[in-house]
């Protein structure tokens, strides 16, 4: 090189520290056998809520009867002073859970589905530019005040008119979807996006509308990935807590009328937390234990069926 | 081919301009559905100010919860509370969560068993992402406030077996009506009966010793000295007084685990953010450091970790937000703590925070709660609103650097 300033060498190599010295590979293998510990960690939390769930439930299965357990249809635990008069039927609790996440649901899906169609394939950079960040905001909004919102808004302005009780399950179903709709958008959306353009392309080329694109091409493309943020949105749905503790009421009711109040599992522990009367080593106490467990299995279960799906169906492009 | 082997449909001008108009109308629909949620935005945000703005004020920020009162009620002690129980969680979850996303994205192992835990590690942060958040309270109720039942059962008012710091008291009241301390040596014994000369200290400091003189005698007429004389028989009752470093096993109901339970609530999306911005680091940097000789830490030290902190920032800002308005773990392993009236003094102290404070205002019986809960809600949001601004704000200038590169 002619010109007169001489290059200058980059730090990594000005600085002699830089290089693989016999204390540099050292540093090298303690760091590593710390980041792996971090990374144990996690696998920890999971042993942890496993062990915990399994260990503190069976102070509660092995008092009562799992028959009882899995087919009652009463749960008064908390309910009655006596503890012989309790009843163990999961099915009320189990119900209203399912009651509320299938509304939420019903809300959510077609929705997000919707708005994450017309933000990857419609909305001009404008509207996008408002749009993203609403979801965002919606999507970071604290579940305690999605809450606060069904009681104060939904339930009076929407559902009393029309013969619902003060607290509803449908109340706290509408607030879940809301909570659920950026989810379902986001997620949905990316999967959208990921369909290549090459496939709308032909789309057009065969002489396809743009409706005929997204709803016969776009769509069905990017199924496994709409249905596994199908399925977290409900895995969120069910564990959902504080808009339901607010909004759904306390009676753990065995019907599918969303009219009246409801209680859900994550209801349940709440309240139970709330009262902080409850002793350890009591049946009531291990309730929730056993109630915890089950629903930890029900969104294990779906988050597991999402990955796989995601996975087995993926149609990768490239 | 022949053209015989294929066939032209025949255009239907009708059903063309059908499928057109259908696509217009499909196209409106979905504009429709999308400004859904612009609205409900609107009219939540809209409600939580018509209700809550008139209580906003000075001292609504700087007072604390009365039962009776929602007038004069504040959120003073629920926002340190917030701020603290924050803190704690952040410095929990960053190290570990950035430790976990390196050791995912930059040291992938040739080891068949490192291998297979890598895989393992990364599954389960997954799967821990879709836990429900009242699981971890459970869980941190049990292993953070309990820890497990091995260190007993923890109860009100007693020394706990095992703690760091409380300095334990006998309060007895003198012949001149002030208060005085006297230290204690032994843990069980609850109620001091004083029967001879002891030593003694202030509350504000300074020992000395305790007179003692019976019942009937002459009291000593200089105040000092009546200020540090007691009549036989005087009964001192034990106190602690907890320092800020105070430390105890189990942690028991404490904003220590509280932070440590929402850090195991953050930890998946700091983990799989912190791997997202990493790997959009680019290889060609990671290859200039390795052929320049650096170990593969040096490299990631000096040459990935610079370019990937506005990401992992952004990141752990959301996931701090996401903390802030958790209130079910909260619940779980504080309880519904609403009525505190002073900031926590220390790691073991219970604590106020927003979100709870919110929960329990807005199923208050007295409707000038609820009224006061979207005050609550006002001041959380705002506080939300910075977090996600800053968070927006380095996501901007991350993509700025990136892009000059």
């Amino acid at each position: 090189m002619s010109s007169g300033t001489p290059v200058e060498l980059p730090s990594a190599l000005r600085k002699r520290r830089m290089r693989p010295s016999a204390t540099s590979k050292r540093n090298q293998a303690f760091v590593v056998s710390l980041l792996t510990l971090c990374a144990t960690l996690s696998i920890a939390t999971t042993v942890g809520i496993v062990t915990i769930l399994l260990t503190e439930s069976f102070g509660f299965f092995s008092r009562i009867d799992l028959g009882d357990f899995l087919l009652g249809t009463e749960w008064t635990i908390g309910r009655s002073k006596n503890e012989a008069d309790y009843k163990y039927g999961i099915w009320p609790l189990l119900l209203g859970t399912l009651r509320i996440t299938l509304i939420a649901m019903a809300i959510a899906i077609p929705l997000g589905l919707t708005t994450a169609v017309y933000l990857s394939e419609y909305a001009p950079r404008w509207v996008r530019a408002i749009l993203k960040p609403v979801l965002e905001i919606l999507a970071g909004m604290p579940t305690v005040v999605l809450g606060y919102f069904a009681v104060v808004v939904i339930t009076p302005s929407l559902l009393e008119p029309l013969g619902f009780k003060p607290y509803n399950a449908m109340s706290a179903g509408i607030a879940v979807g809301i909570l659920c709709l950026p989810l379902v958008s986001s997620l949905a959306e990316d999967a959208l996006q990921a369909v290549p353009r090459g496939l709308r392309e032909a789309a057009y080329g065969l002489g396809g509308t743009r409706f005929d694109s997204v709803v016969k091409v776009v769509i069905p493309a990017a199924m496994s990935g709409i249905v596994s943020a199908f399925l977290l949105a409900f895995a969120r749905a069910i564990g959902e807590t504080m808009i339901v503790a607010l909004a759904a009421g306390s009676i753990p009711t065995f019907t599918v009328d969303p009219r009246g109040p409801s209680q859900t599992m994550t209801g349940f522990i709440v309240e139970v937390f709330q009262s902080e009367d409850v002793i350890p080593g009591t049946i009531a106490y291990y309730s929730i234990y056993a109630v915890a467990l089950t629903l930890f299995l029900l969104t294990f279960i779906t988050t597991l069926i999402g990955q796989f799906v995601r996975r087995r169906y993926r149609e990768a492009y490239e | 081919m022949s053209e015989a082997d294929y066939q032209v449909p025949a255009v239907d001008p009708q059903r063309a301009k059908n499928r057109h108009t259908i696509s217009a109308i499909f196209r409106v629909a979905c504009m429709l559905v999308a400004v859904q949620a612009v609205v409900i935005l609107i009219v939540l945000l809209t409600t939580v100010f018509v209700r809550g703005v008139d209580q906003l004020s000075w001292d609504f920020l700087t007072g604390v919860h009365r039962d009776d009162n929602p007038d004069g009620s504040g959120l003073w002690p629920a926002i340190i509370g917030s701020i603290v129980i924050c803190l704690i969680c952040g410095a929990a979850a960053l190290p570990i969560g950035i430790g976990t996303a390196i050791f995912l994205e930059e040291f992938k192992p040739r080891n068949k068993a490192l291998a297979i835990l890598h895989n393992l590690v990364q599954l389960n942060i997954t799967n821990l992402a879709g836990v429900p958040s009242i699981v971890y309270g459970i869980l941190g109720l049990t292993a953070f406030v309990y820890m497990f039942g091995l260190f007993g059962t923890y109860e009100a008012n007693k020394a706990a077996d095992l703690e760091f710091g409380a300095q334990r008291y006998y309060q007895v009241r003198t012949a001149a009506k002030t208060f005085v301390w006297i230290p204690v040596t032994d843990k069980t014994l609850r109620v001091l009966e004083i029967e001879e000369p002891i030593a003694a200290r202030y509350p504000d400091g300074g020992d000395f010793t305790l007179n003692v003189i019976d019942r009937g005698a002459t009291k000593p007429t200089d105040p000092t000295v009546l200020g540090q004389t007691v009549y036989r028989g005087s009964k001192a009752s034990i106190f602690a007084k907890h320092p800020w470093h105070y430390l105890r096993l189990p942690f028991h109901k404490s904003v220590l685990s509280a932070g440590l339970t929402l850090a195991l609530v953050v930890l998946p999306i700091v983990i799989i953010s912190s791997q997202e911005s990493i790997r959009a680091v680019p290889d060609t940097m990671r290859d200039a450091g390795l052929g320049l000789g650096c170990t593969r830490w040096q490299m990631v030290r000096t040459i990935v970790l610079p370019a990937s902190i506005p990401g992992i920032m952004t990141g752990a800002i959301l996931a701090m937000s996401r903390a802030v308005g958790e209130a079910a773990p909260l619940l779980a392993v504080m309880g519904g703590v609403v009525g505190k009236r002073n900031a926590p003094e220390n790691l073991m102290d219970n604590a106020a925070a927003m979100p709870i404070t919110i929960y329990n205002w807005a199923r208050d019986d007295n409707p000038g709660f609820w009224e006061l809960s979207a005050t609550a809600i006002i001041v959380l949001l705002c506080l939300l609103l910075t977090m996600n601004s800053i968070a927006i704000l380095l996501r901007y200038w991350a993509e700025k650097k990136f892009a000059s590169r």
